[in-house]
């Protein structure tokens, strides 16, 4: 090879390379992601922001709900529970529930909300702000203070939340709420179908979802600014309140299962959760017929157990019935709903407004036909249960409040346990709960909220700082 | 071939120098490394220049004059040897290879061949003799304590379980932290993939970087840092292991091939079991004796004989309460493993061929011969020169890999879990007969048809039945290799192209069973012994089949072109210039059986047994790269060397229009010994080199980051799970991860300085080297508070800081002319890395552990630490136990408890030689890392760790406390006490079993004896070694660690590391090989 034809192939080579380069950019337009998808329609957001609001407050909230309500306590033999015994937290314990409510259920409602202005998505809009509201009101219920005004911004740029005031928050739940209220039209031919989990897309219970929800929000306030909650509710007499439960219903195909019979069928079909004595000794103390339709005889009849007596305990408590969805060895258990609001609570709800003199009514009724629906729910036959506690209804308006929030808390048992646990931080009622024997906190003294998620203390700098489970929230004053 | 060659040369020489002489000495030279006769090496009497050389049997005759008192014999690659010659006639000498191989060449980035001296960077090489010396079936874990400024975990030390390896620790905060495996030139994949869903129930599938058979390594370069392996691009920024293959040899007679055979016989125990306590037996609350339980809270031993499990036909089985001591030990039996190797080469005039064949079998220490890992491979290397311009080479390496394995980490399949949860005086390592209705799960039935278990536990799964019926099946078949024409027209030119490949299918199989059965007990209802409750300890399992497949397609093109030109014979320069394209495809396919309602059918694995939709996830991704380097290298009369490169990459998953990025790197050599070579300092130093190099190196990103996505929605509770379609509604979610469209590449900047020393004759070298690496504007998915909506977001942000200093010293301080020779070597790393910056407000990026304990990486501290809740101190160090319980209190958030990275890694080593014998030990020690064991936290749980019952089990107040005294001042707590069992059990926190990962071990030795080749004569063999091995042999680990191998792993080779989620135990193995060639 001489020189020449060197220099000759050299550029010839130089041109392939450049040629190369030049054909890259074809060759480089590889980064189209055909595992993802681009975009997904209201109606396919929709129903997975409900079973994510459902999934935590069925899962997460029901379990630590139902053993600070005592209705349940941890099995002997298996551990899973024992640290919520204890009152002993962890931060990262309430990771998956913060995220799962902000991060799947919220900012997907948000996209939806986005679209409001678009004739063909307002229902789904007007859905989506109830359950934004309702999100809302579960998470500064369970933490208090919450990001509230920068909440599911990221994709905005901001990418740390400041923190806004529980008062803010249920402000804006009230004006979320209203918002929504004025979008509804149930005559609007763009109603969605079977993708609303809830109601399918009747918009008439949406009305109602939106008044019981108000209801139950102003309630929340009636210790710590009553004028607030008077005139909240007062503006809401004749207001339509919901009488069937605002729930999602699950079926026995795995994945579609309740998710607190998904969870502990997962960690290997233990019945963990045991029925707590201090339920069990008032319901026996009040004869109430619905013992037997809330836990299964064990060895013939309702066995309890002290609350967090899991390591001196072993002869078998009983387990709570299928329609729990807290036994993981019967499949039914997979069918039980998860209960966003109940029809007994409803009643209860008005109940109270009109025990606090601040709607009309008849407050006996209301509770009356709150311990029928409670009854009704679980096709337990009340005999003169009803009559009984009517007739003990009692006559101050202290007492009303105690009667109505103490069988609140027994038509809750083992199928609300965070709205128990709630209604008990507000009003103190029941008054029977005990220190479990496992407690780490002084006799006497309970939770009081949840700590904030480690992933909140490690990530925003804009996260205010750790509380104790002790540090009461804001509307809790007593 | 180079024998032969100096031969002739030697004799050239030599010819025709006749001096008066004497009398004649004679004697036989041969070399050290294998007792052969070395031919043509001369032997001169010192000081004068009357010499000869020795013949094809290596003898030597020499004239001496009578006052001549010394010879010096030399050969080339040998340390010249010098005898006293007395009076005696006959003087036989054996010849040591010359240590620091001075004329060494290296192989380094694209398989460029260089002069060792001429880098300017750390690049130690070792060879087959090294890495094989151990016998580990990991070439990875061959390297470990080997070279220093290499951090090697060696996990379960286990036939195909992982092993990563670190190069002057790691610089990315969420991408891969490993070195680039390179396979002659062409870099093969090294993935990872934890089998088994998740690091808490792992099935160690191990790392396909484990693949390649160490037998057929010729050698392999260590390329440290950046500036090393700046050529290899985006993927160089942790290093390279520069792995070169063996090729054939053209051996003396030129015509005859070289067959060699090499078999090993490997025996495997458990390297470290948890101390245990042998005081208290089953059962809870130090009264209560369950004869159920899998707990060891019950009351102490007394060895009276008592009835324990279940009634059948009315009868308990009965033995002594007393400490089943071994029941752990025993419950394991030694492995074995057959390792074979044939390889035959040869070369003829202008072609080269190197072929083997390797068989690795091994069944594991699970009792039984469930636990099996079985690989076979084949290797083709050949070169042709085709004519005086052309040359080519080609390579094609096959393996297939069939393994059952076993899961470890926590539910009913791990068998190591279920294991250690067994009470101490459980014979559990006597319950494997599962026809024995006391020891039956499953197969025994009740009068209504039911099936039983006659089992103790109720808690547990016996491990048995884990073993016989929890299949983790692989199924692994891979084709690599490359494919080169060269063309060198001139003299100084030379066009080389290169296409490599490496092809996969990782296909693995996962059978659970779906049982539901009860317990045997006969116990009457109503008797207060009862402890079988038919509903409470009914044990069910819906059981899964799941059917993963993986697939790689990589295809690496590389085109070079190099010129050289010698300015003058001291000028020499040369110029590469070479264009690089890369294509990576990889498919996923996860296919299982409905995780929530599992199996219709027990017994039936197939997807269509599904109870339930079947749940899938599917991945295609690619990701393509062009790059254009060039690489200069000068170097000025042997002694100034000057090497730069630089490279622009066009990367597929960066943002089009700017997806260019260039980086430079540069690096210089001076071998300042040039200067004094004749001086009187070349016999003290006589050789040493100062080298200095800067690199930068770019990287892209991983494919499809620049925007946000919508997927099914899929959510989980922690372990269950809702998955759309619901109730065949569709649904969908936005992605937590936040794309960025402005993505740019990330830089990593490296600095590093050394030098390498000779002393003696280079009878001691030091080699040393400080570095310093930063790694910026990473490509890192940065977790964002969840309240924004999303979980993370994709940003250009990080930095990582590695600095440290690597020293390896070698020396030989015996050697004699006799041939005894003992060599020592030493390493020691300390490396210190820090996240300097994640980004503004975020503290961490987790990157392994669980809910309860990260493993993170944290803003200002070491990448990888733990951080997990503690025991709350008060400023002195006291615990604050709680005023009501006794118990400690918890620290009210997670705390930061030290790193998985070792404060510094040392190894020491000696090969003694003499004769044919030859014994090696190497001691390796990695100091200051801490890791997480759950085997600690599951013995706590369980009653059965030896610090449970130390001190026995009366509540008494907890050691060294304080206590609020109800005025928040803190008083030593005197009376308040605490149950063991509840604090063991249930309130201990995880950073309590957050524990030093210390340790030195003993990681091989080995005694080999090569067989005289006289005894050999009549033999078909050219060549016999036979030897006794081992690796890991002993373990000693820090006083606070009776529980675990720090070593073992749960997270496989990625990041998570430290993370003992009661991983497979490691192993002890050692056996005897042996070694023929014909």
């Amino acid at each position: 090879m001489t020189k020449q034809s060197i220099i000759k192939s050299a550029v010839g080579i130089l041109t392939v390379l450049s040629l190369t380069i030049t054909g890259c950019k074809d060759f480089l337009d590889v980064n189209n992601n055909p595992n993802k998808a681009a975009s997904a329609e209201p109606k396919l957001l929709l129903p997975s922001a409900q079973t994510a609001i459902a999934l935590v407050l069925g899962n997460d909230f029901q379990i630590y709900g139902g053993i600070w309500s005592q209705y349940w306590t941890q099995n002997f033999g298996n551990s899973q529970y024992k640290s919520i015994e204890q009152y002993v937290l962890q931060g990262s314990s309430f990771d998956r529930p913060w995220q799962t409510l902000y991060a799947d259920a919220m900012e997907d409602l948000q996209l939806i909300i986005n679209q409001k202005g678009v004739a063909k998505y307002r229902q789904y809009a007007a859905i989506s702000m109830l359950l934004k509201a309702y999100d809302l009101q579960l998470l500064t219920d369970a933490f208090g203070d919450i990001p509230l005004k920068d909440a599911v911004g990221g994709e905005s740029g901001n990418l740390s939340p400041k923190y806004d005031s529980q008062k803010e928050v249920y402000d804006s739940i009230f004006s979320i709420i209203d918002q929504a209220k004025a979008m509804i039209d149930p005559a609007s031919e763009f109603v969605p179908g079977s993708e609303d989990l809830m109601f399918a897309g009747d918009m008439d219970q949406w009305t109602k979802f939106a008044n019981t929800l108000k209801l139950r929000a102003y309630l929340r306030l009636s210790e710590v600014d009553a004028a607030k909650a008077q005139a909240g509710i007062t503006a809401l007499q004749d207001a339509d309140f919901l009488t069937d439960d605002a729930k999602i219903t699950y079926i026995s195909t795995g994945g579609n299962q309740n998710p607190l019979y998904a969870e502990l069928v997962a960690l290997g079909q233990y019945r963990q959760l045991r029925a707590s004595r201090t339920l069990v000794s008032q319901m026996t103390a009040l004869n109430d017929p619905r013992i037997t339709a809330y836990f299964q005889l064990s060895g013939g009849v309702i066995k309890s157990m002290p609350q967090g007596s899991y390591d001196t305990n072993p002869n078998g408590a009983s387990t709570p019935v299928p329609a729990m969805g807290a036994d993981p060895l019967t499949p039914t258990s997979a069918l039980a709903p998860v209960k966003f609001m109940s029809s007994y609570e409803s009643y209860f709800l008005q109940a109270e407004a009109v025990a606090r003199g601040w709607m009309t009514g008849d407050a006996t009724t209301l509770y009356q036909k709150g311990i029928t629906a409670s009854f009704t729910a679980y096709n337990a036959v009340p005999g003169t249960y009803i009559t009984t506690q009517v007739a003990a209804f009692p006559a101050t308006k202290a007492a009303q409040i105690g009667a109505i929030i103490t069988q609140k808390y027994f038509a809750m048992a083992c199928n609300q346990g965070f709205e128990a646990w709630t209604e008990w931080r507000r009003t103190g009622y029941p008054t029977f709960f005990v220190t479990p024997v496992v407690s780490s906190l002084p006799a006497g003294t309970f939770p009081a909220r949840f700590l904030y998620p480690n992933t909140e203390l490690t990530r925003n700098p804009n996260f205010p700082g750790a509380k104790l489970i002790t540090d009461k929230v804001w509307w809790d004053v007593n | 071939m180079r024998k032969s060659l100096f031969f002739l040369l030697s004799t050239l020489l030599l010819v025709g120098q006749v001096v008066a002489q004497n009398r004649s000495v004679t004697g036989t030279v041969t070399s050290s490394e294998d007792g052969s006769a070395i031919i043509g090496a001369t032997v001169v009497v010192k000081g004068t220049s009357n010499g000869t050389v020795t013949n094809m049997k290596g003898e030597y005759t020499i004239q001496v004059p009578e006052n001549a008192t010394v010879l010096v014999v030399r050969f080339v690659g040998m340390k010249d040897q010098e005898i006293k010659i007395g009076t005696g006639v006959k003087h036989n000498v054996v010849l040591f290879p010359d240590v620091t191989k001075l004329t060494e060449t290296v192989i380094t980035a694209n398989a460029i061949r260089r002069d060792k001296s001429s880098l300017g960077y750390s690049a130690p090489t070792l060879k087959n003799d090294e890495l094989t010396k151990g016998q580990s079936s990991s070439a990875l874990n061959a390297l470990a304590g080997k070279v220093a400024g290499v951090n090697i975990s060696t996990s379960a030390n286990a036939p195909g379980s992982s092993s990563r390896i670190v190069l002057r620790g790691g610089s990315s905060i969420g991408g891969n932290n490993q070195a680039l495996m390179v396979v002659d030139g062409v870099p093969i994949d090294n993935s990872s993939i934890i089998g088994g869903g998740d690091s808490r129930s792992t099935v160690d599938f191990g790392n396909r970087g484990n693949d390649i058979n160490p037998e057929d390594i010729e050698s392999i370069t260590v390329l440290k840092g950046p500036a090393a392996a700046a050529l290899y691009g985006s993927r160089a920024s942790n290093g390279a292991l520069v792995i070169t293959t063996k090729s054939g040899k053209k051996v003396s007679d030129n015509k005859k091939n070289e067959v060699t055979f090499t078999s090993a016989v490997t025996f495997s125990n458990v390297a470290k079991l948890p101390e245990l306590q042998n005081d208290y037996g089953q059962g809870y609350d130090g009264v209560t004796n369950d004869p159920r339980e899998n707990w060891s809270w019950g009351p102490k031993f007394d060895g009276k004989v008592q009835p324990w499990g279940q009634s059948i036909n009315g009868v308990r089985r009965e033995k002594p309460y007393s400490a089943a001591k071994d029941n752990i030990k025993n419950f394991f039996e030694t492995g074995k493993a057959i390792n074979n190797n044939l390889s035959l080469s040869g070369a003829g005039e202008k072609t080269t061929y190197y072929l083997s064949l390797n068989s690795l079998n091994s069944n594991g220490v699970m009792p039984g011969d469930y636990d099996k890992y079985n690989k076979y491979g084949i290797r083709f290397n050949g070169t042709a020169q085709l004519s005086n311009k052309f040359y080519t080479s080609v390579a094609v390496n096959y393996n297939k890999i069939n393994s059952n394995l076993i899961q470890g980490g926590q539910g009913p399949g791990s068998v190591f879990n279920n294991v250690l949860q067994t009470a101490r005086d459980i014979p559990i390592d006597k319950l494997g007969n599962m026809n024995d209705p006391y020891n039956s799960y499953g197969n025994t039935v009740d009068a209504n048809g039911n099936p039983t278990y006659g089992f103790y536990g109720v808690y547990t799964t016996s491990p048995y039945y884990i073993l016989k019926n929890f299949h983790n099946m692989n199924d692994v078949d891979r084709v690599s290799g490359n494919f080169t024409l060269g063309y060198k027209p001139l003299e100084w030119l030379d066009v080389l192209e290169r296409l490599g490949a490496d092809v996969y299918s990782d296909r693995r199989r996962y059978m659970y069973p779906k049982f539901d059965i009860l317990p045997a007990d006969d116990v009457p209802a109503n008797d207060p012994k009862k402890w079988y409750d038919q509903v409470d300890n009914r044990v069910i399992q819906l059981g899964k089949y799941e059917e993963d497949q993986y697939n790689l397609s990589e295809i690496t093109h590389d085109l070079m072109i190099t010129a050289k030109k010698d300015f003058t014979p001291d000028f020499k320069t040369s110029l590469m210039v070479g264009n690089n394209i890369r294509q990576r495809v990889f498919n996923t396919l996860e296919t299982q059986t409905n995780d929530a309602n599992g199996l219709v059918i027990p017994g039936w694995y197939n997807l269509d047994n599904s109870n339930g939709p079947v749940k899938t996830f599917n991945e295609h991704t690619i990701r393509r790269l062009v790059a254009l380097y060039a690489d200069l290298n000068i170097s000025y009369k042997n002694m100034l060397y000057l090497g730069a490169t630089a490279r622009n990459d066009w990367s597929s998953t960066l943002p089009q229009g700017n997806n260019s990025f260039f980086y430079p790197s540069v690096n210089g050599a001076f071998v300042f010994t040039e200067l004094t070579k004749n001086t009187g300092l070349s016999h003290i130093l006589n050789y040493g080199k100062v080298r200095a190099s800067w690199a930068q190196v770019g990287n892209d990103a991983n494919p499809y980051l620049l925007r946000t996505y919508f997927g099914k929605t899929d959510l989980s509770s922690g372990f269950g799970s809702l998955t759309f379609p619901f109730n065949s509604i569709p649904g969908f979610t936005y992605g937590n991860l936040i794309g960025n469209a402005a993505l740019k590449p990330e830089i990593t900047t490296a600095f590093e300085i050394g030098t390498e020393l000779s002393f003696l004759d280079n009878r001691l070298s030091v080699d040393f080297s400080y570095y310093r690496n930063k790694s910026k504007d990473q490509i890192l998915n940065v977790p964002i508070p969840p309240s924004s909506g999303f979980t993370a977001k994709v940003l250009n942000t990080g930095v990582v800081e590695n600095k440290g200093i690597e020293l390896s010293l070698r020396g030989m301080p015996i050697r004699t002319a006799s041939g005894f020779s003992l060599e020592l070597f030493g390493t020691y790393t300390r490396n210190k890395n820090t996240v300097l910056e994640i980004t503004s407000g975020v503290d961490q990026v987790v990157v392994g552990g669980f809910g309860g304990m990260s493993i993170v990486a944290a803003k200002g501290r070491p990448y990888g630490t733990f951080y997990a809740q503690d025991l709350l101190r008060d400023a002195a160090g006291h615990v604050i136990v709680n005023a009501n319980t006794g118990l400690p209190s918890l620290t009210p958030t997670a705390v930061y408890l030290g790193s998985y990275n070792p404060k510094y890694q040392a190894s020491w080593g000696t090969t003694a030689s003499y004769k044919g014998f030859s014994f090696n030990l190497l001691f390796d020690t990695k100091q200051g890392n801490q890791f997480y064991s759950r085997t600690k936290d599951i013995t706590d749980f369980n009653g059965t760790a030896f610090e449970t019952a130390e001190g026995g089990r009366t509540d008494v107040p907890f050691a060294n406390s304080v206590v609020d005294d109800g005025t928040g001042k803190l008083v030593p707590n005197t009376n308040l006490t605490y149950s063991k069992q509840v604090y063991f059990s249930a309130h201990i926190p995880a950073g309590q079993h957050v524990i030093d990962a210390s340790y030195i071990r003993l990681r091989e030795a080995s005694l080999s004896y090569r067989l005289p080749r006289q005894l050999l004569n009549r033999t078909p063999f050219g060549d016999l070694t036979v030897g006794l091995f081992g690796n890991n042999l002993a373990l000693w680990t820090a006083k606070t660690n009776k529980f675990a191998d720090p070593e073992v792993n749960s997270g496989g080779a990625g990041n998570e590391q430290g993370f003992d989620f009661t991983a497979q135990p490691s192993l002890r193995n050692y056996g005897f090989n042996v070694r023929v060639t014909f």
